[in-house]
């Protein structure tokens, strides 16, 4: 267990970097402050521009949205180690080469969510050998805004680099390399990479955050209960909505219970007609596994429209659970699959249904000394499942309407019908009255025509900034719909 | 000696391009200053009241911090700029939702934002005015008539009308504004920050500080975009930081999130345009009629310019002997509309070409055929009554983007099943409530739209003469040649294509010219880097100040300038040339009347969309757009074409799902995730086309080229969307709200 203020260690760029600092502080902020790295940039603080995206791992993600204390003992790799042996990184110089740079203050994110993707596909480690296609390229790259291009140039250099077809450029004088760590593997305060018009210019300390939450790390399930029971923590897995949270000062924590050494929280597994998922799986992980394209692979549809790459790699979906927003686009798939919710304390543990999971908005079935253990899905064979994201752009976008629609077929009819939505209501819901309709109706036009009008009189939505009421309910009249006639083929 | 190969017409890589891809690049958050305190300010939260008293909690401990107010103003307490009736500081009356009222610096920024937290403003709240056309106070208002437009709309075939009403957009560059204010051991202060105009920001820093602009040194670090956010918000914020640094004695950095970005910074002013047009059956125009109502907000900004090249723009690029165009800019208690790429050109011009293309769609003809008919050609007359000498290529960007489109073809080959009869023969099913629910037609339905618009290049009128611009060109003692001019980089290029221009003036390689780094105490004023003017008006003054120089060089040398010029350094030292603005021969103005030459020349464009619309949640996919541009020479292909690319897609969400929303004077979505911008997986293809008609008063035949391509994409996207559903959209953004409203509708008057 880390106490607030034991140095962190981690490897920045290949070099090893040590802050004492508190562990809920931004890996952004020791990057940019702690370690003078300023190649990452801030554009929001909330996960949604990308500017701030570093490889962790060799994943891209926000480092706006990552505590420091969940880097200790991993790999970072920043926009200033791409460059190696005097040459500039292929995506680098296929960036000059189209002219994907304008103003440049999205280039380093860009460049790391190119390069995620350009290691992945060469590792063949991302779902049936990506192409390097303009679509796989523009999806890679959706978590990261820019104003200035339109996209085509930096799309363009990616194909380029992944094509091995960029020529060698020098790098330019080495000015982004960190200062050498010390032999006692503290970081000495980085030198300014910039001399300002003040003489003897040295690390910045008033930018130094006082207020940061510092961070636990339990390695076992045990010590995560002992510590939640003291009291004053928040846990934390992905930390894609709790640093938000943070950021935005709706839940100011004092302090995190870093959830993500659990083993316990991990893994997917199959339990006889179960599929068991860890409540700390990621929505990438859901992406790519076998286990869930075979038993329920809607699971993996729902979790490649969430977010971006950069969201998909860190969000779990015990996160999007203990949210409890009535936009998480995974509520509404668990209500339809009849998911069971696995709950742990001290006490024991507990199975709660989906169904009975969300009372009211934003709130939960846990109890304050409560985690979320793991999710169980019964394996039905046979069950057709249909989602359907409506959302207020193509990627990285909060729901507009959400919905999920499982039902057997049997000879024609429909049967065990469930339909879930979320957005539409304080909770993700069950539509009871339209799920009656259909229930052992055969999906014609009729049955479709008015399932749909039930629907839009049956959820209870509300004008909010994304839409108002009446456009809700006439969307989600208007997907079931959808779904009911290409489910029938009329 | 080789020939030195021209740079102009190469798309030479661009300067600051390496520095940006290694993270070396510095912009004004990573300057490390140590000692630098942390600046935040105290915001108003109602549209409109009496300030009686700023109130501090007594429990916080407020030895620990600096607090100012508008008492604390050394100078004037204006942010000088065309008026000056905005405050540095509420004094008295709060005027709009997040108007500064105090500052508070801390050595650290936690302390900061806790005494703003611990701060109240005590008020008495007054009635707002939200609604620009329930306004009384007029910020500006023009009028613009040629012939006599009433008897002539009485004398038409057809007279058509239509209100189109477009609302905010925000700049939405991605480095939030950011400023770092250092007091001067003599008593001034230096300003480094994240702008676009350095002589703004030295001027109105002059104004509110009182100090004599000698101590004002102002320097642009590498601005991460600024699309008109940066012109002249930063004057206020430099003088906040400003004000904190001189009252510490410590450098004061004040760089914002993203939150008070979206609620504290100008936007795109919203607009109401209504059109009355007068057509003949045959296709003639006879008379355009149109009112022009913009949104100002609580002070003047630019709202005056904007809405002038608003109202000059408004009629389209076509040719109409009875004009009248009325235009005005009412205040309001929102926060103050601003700079934003065209510059009241897309509001109008949206309005103008939804207009045409609801004309063309009434008489039956094509809509490219019926401009190809009105379109301007050179020697026609504008409603200013300017005469267009040269340079007016409508008719040939309209034929490149409808060619390259395949505009005729695509229109063919669905107007068998366009429109309302894609619905036709489906039931609508209606929910108990009311609202209708089902359609019953096929899920996606695709569309092409098309539009034509112009951009005058430059300052509007007599602005121009007025800056007198000065622009310069030296041999520095260590021999370099530098360009001088305060022109910022903010991601366009100016860096690289004034150094291309340089050089081909000097005949040397491109190499070989440096571009001074903006700091006011080294550049010239050469005016704002604004309204598409820098390479055109700026490019001109040093290719001009460089060729002064080469000749007086070549005198005293008797050889080739790239052969001798630093043989000349090392016998006579330094050199510098200036260039000063004289004007273009035969322009000329009447800012009285609004009649006349309203800009040098025009830059033209066309742009043709292509949607897919999802009719069950009225979604718009934008598949492509292919726009063609005129901007004169194109002095560099790459940075040319990114400028066309870059304001398409800024065009594409402003069409479709840019949208701010608004309730008691407030902006509610102020958050990335709630005021959407486009991802890569929402951007069209994009094809930028060039034809290149020069402009022969400037020695490089370059014309504006940066905010045209923002002006008229948002009106072909709507009507694409209307050729794929049959539903006319007046209102932007189009949102899939907006698009399935007005779906239903068809669907129900279909059915
Ligand atoms: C840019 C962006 C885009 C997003 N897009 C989407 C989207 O498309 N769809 C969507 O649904 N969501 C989206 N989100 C929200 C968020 O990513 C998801 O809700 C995600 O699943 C949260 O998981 P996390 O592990 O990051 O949660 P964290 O932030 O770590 O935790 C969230 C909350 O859950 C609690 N918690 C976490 N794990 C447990 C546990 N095991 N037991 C008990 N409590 C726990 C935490 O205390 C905290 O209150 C987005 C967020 C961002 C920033
Ligand atoms: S700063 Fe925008 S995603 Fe991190
Ligand atoms: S280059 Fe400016 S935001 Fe991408």
């Amino acid at each position: 267990m880390t106490t607030g203020m034991e140095p962190i260690r981690f490897t920045v760029n290949g070099r090893p970097a040590a802050v004492a600092v508190p562990g809920g502080r931004r890996l952004l902020d020791v990057l940019r402050i702690d370690l003078g790295l300023t190649g990452s940039k801030e554009g929001c603080g909330e996960g949604e521009c990308g500017a701030c995206s570093v490889l962790l791992d060799g994943v891209v993600v926000n480092s706006c949205l990552v505590p420091v204390c969940q880097a200790a003992g991993h790999e970072v790799r920043t926009v200033e180690g791409l460059a190696a042996d005097g040459r500039l990184h292929p995506l680098q110089a296929a960036l000059l080469e189209t002219g994907g740079v304008q103003c440049g203050i999205c280039t380093p994110g860009m460049l790391m969510a190119g390069v995620a993707f350009l290691d992945a596909g060469a590792a063949g480690s991302t779902p049936a050998n990506v192409t390097p296609m303009d679509a796989a390229i523009r999806e890679a790259i959706s978590g990261n805004l820019c104003r200035c291009t339109g996209y085509a140039r930096i799309v363009e250099a990616i194909r380029l680099a992944a094509e091995g077809r960029v020529g060698a450029i020098a790098a330019p004088g080495s000015n982004g390399a960190m200062a050498a760590a010390p032999a006692d593997g503290m970081s000495a305060p980085v030198a300014p990479l910039h001399a300002t018009d003040v003489p003897g210019a040295e690390r910045d300390p008033g930018r130094a955050i006082s207020g940061d939450p510092g961070a636990d790390s339990p390695r076992t399930l045990a010590e995560a209960y002992a510590l939640l029971a003291e009291g004053g923590r928040r846990p934390l897995a992905g930390g894609t909505d709790a640093l938000v949270q943070q950021a935005a000062g709706v839940a100011r924590a004092s302090r995190f219970l870093d959830l993500s050494a659990l083993a316990e929280l991990r893994g997917i597994r199959l339990d006889g007609d179960a599929l068991i998922l860890g409540a700390s799986t990621t929505y990438a992980e859901l992406r790519r596994s076998p286990l869930v394209a075979e038993h329920a692979a809607v699971l993996a549809e729902l979790a490649a429209v969430v977010g971006a790459a950069q969201i998909q790699v860190r969000g779990t979906l015990g996160g999007n659970i203990a949210t409890a927003s009535p936009a998480g686009d995974s509520l509404p798939v668990l209500l339809a699959l009849d998911a069971e919710i696995v709950a742990g304390s001290p006490r024991g543990e507990r199975t709660i249904p989906a169904a009975a999971f969300f009372p009211a908005y934003r709130r939960t079935a846990l109890a304050a000394d409560e985690l979320v253990l793991r999710i169980r899905v019964p394996v039905v064979p046979h069950r057709t499942v249909a989602f359907r994201k409506v959302g207020t752009r193509r990627a990285q976008a909060i729901s507009v309407v959400v919905i999920a629609v499982a039902w057997h077929w049997d000879d024609g009819h429909w049967r065990d019908v469930r339909i879930a939505l979320g957005s539409v209501a304080p909770t993700p819901i069950r539509a009871r009255a339209t799920e009656a309709i259909l229930e052992g109706s055969a999906p014609t036009a009729e049955a479709a025509a008015l399932a749909a009008t039930t629907l839009a009189a049956e959820i209870a939505p509300i004008d909010d900034v994304r839409a108002t009421a009446e456009h809700r309910r006439a969307v989600a009249g208007r997907i079931l719909h959808r779904i009911i006639r290409d489910a029938a083929g009329w | 000696m080789r020939p030195v190969p021209l740079a102009v017409g190469r798309s030479v890589p661009r300067r600051d391009a390496a520095a940006k891809v290694t993270g070396a690049a510095l912009y004004t958050d990573d300057l490390v200053v140590p000692g630098a305190w942390h600046g935040v300010t105290v915001r108003s939260a109602e549209p409109r009241a009496r300030l009686i008293a700023i109130e501090r909690d007594p429990a916080f401990d407020w030895s620990q911090v600096v607090f100012l107010t508008a008492a604390d103003i050394p100078g004037e307490n204006v942010v000088a700029l065309l008026t000056d009736d905005q405050p540095v500081l509420v004094a008295d009356e709060i005027r709009h939702v997040s108007e500064p009222v105090a500052l508070i610096a801390a050595p650290d920024i936690e302390t900061a934002r806790a005494a703003r937290d611990a701060t109240r403003l005590r008020t008495e709240p007054l009635p707002p005015v939200l609604d620009p056309l329930a306004s009384e106070r007029t910020i500006a208002r023009y009028e613009i008539v040629r012939g006599d437009v009433d008897t002539a709309l009485a004398a038409a075939d057809l007279v058509i009308e239509g209100t189109y009403r477009v609302g905010h957009q925000e700049q939405l560059y991605i480095e939030p504004q950011a400023m770092i204010a250092v007091p001067r051991p003599e008593g001034g202060v230096t300003i480094h920050g994240s702008l676009q105009c350095p002589y703004y920001v030295h001027t109105a820093l002059g104004r509110a500080l009182g100090l004599d602009p000698a101590r004002i040194v102002v320097i642009q670090e590498e601005t991460g975009g600024g699309f008109g956010g940066k012109e002249e918000f930063p004057s206020g914020l430099a003088i906040h930081a400003s004000m904190l640094a001189l009252r510490i004695g410590r450098p004061v950095r004040m760089v914002y999130d993203r939150h008070e970005d979206i609620v504290a910074t100008t936007k795109r002013h919203p607009a109401v345009v209504t059109h009355r047009t007068g057509v003949m059956r045959d296709g003639r125009l006879v008379a355009q009629d149109i009112d022009v109502v913009m949104d100002a907000g609580a002070y003047t900004t630019l709202s005056p310019v904007v809405l002038s090249r608003g109202a000059l723009h408004a009629g389209g690029p076509y040719l109409c002997a009875d004009v009248r165009i009325r235009a005005r800019a009412m205040a309001t208690n929102m926060p103050p509309n601003g700079a934003f790429r065209g510059f009241g050109a897309p509001q109008t011009e949206f309005a103008a070409e939804m207009q045409v293309n609801r004309i063309a769609e009434a008489l039956g003809i094509s809509p490219a055929a019926l401009r190809r008919r009105w379109a301007y050609r050179a020697g026609d007359a504008t409603p200013t009554g300017q005469v267009l000498k040269s340079s007016v290529a409508a008719v040939e960007v309209l034929d490149r983007a409808v060619e390259a489109s395949g505009f005729e073809q695509a229109r063919a080959a669905r107007s068998d099943h366009r429109g309302v009869a894609t619905f036709a023969g489906h039931e609508g099913a209606v929910a108990p409530d009311g609202v209708a629910v089902v359609g019953g037609g096929p899920r996606f339905a695709r569309g092409i739209g098309l539009a034509l618009g112009w951009h005058g290049a430059g300052f509007t009128g007599s602005g121009e003469a007025y800056l007198a611009s000065i622009a310069g060109v030296d041999l520095t003692a260590a021999g370099s040649i530098r360009v001088l001019t305060d022109s910022t980089e903010i991601g366009q290029g100016s860096r690289t294509v004034l150094a291309q221009l340089a050089a081909d003036a000097l005949g040397v390689p491109v190499d070989d010219v440096e571009v001074a780094p903006i700091d006011t105490s080294v550049v010239p004023n050469s005016g704002p880097t604004v309204a598409s003017r820098t390479t055109m008006i700026v490019g001109a003054l040093v290719m001009r100040a460089a060729e002064r120089l080469r000749a007086e060089v070549e005198a005293r040398t008797g050889r080739p300038f790239a052969d001798s010029y630093a043989a000349d350094v090392r016998a006579h030292g330094p050199a510098r040339v200036d260039e000063r603005f004289a004007g273009f021969p035969g322009i000329e103005w009447d800012a009285e009347r609004y009649r006349g030459d309203a800009y040098p020349c025009f830059s033209w464009a066309s742009a043709v969309a292509e949607v897919d619309v999802d009719l069950d949640t009225g979604e718009v996919a934008v598949r492509s757009v292919v726009q063609a541009v005129d901007a004169g020479r194109i002095v560099n292909p790459v940075l040319a074409a990114g400028q066309v690319e870059g304001g398409t897609l800024q065009a594409v969400g402003y069409a479709t799902i840019e949208e701010m929303k608004v309730a008691d004077g407030r902006f509610l979505n102020d958050r990335l995730a709630t005021y959407v911008i486009p991802t890569a997986l929402d951007a069209p293809r994009i094809d930028a086309l060039f034809v290149e008609a020069p402009f022969l008063d400037v020695p490089h035949g370059a014309k504006g080229l940066g905010e045209l391509p923002m002006d008229i994409p948002a009106a072909a996207v709507v009507t694409a969307i209307h050729d794929a559903t049959g539903a006319w959209i007046h209102d932007l953004p189009a949102t899939p709200e907006r698009v399935l409203a007005a779906i239903l509708a068809a669907e129900e008057a279909g059915a």
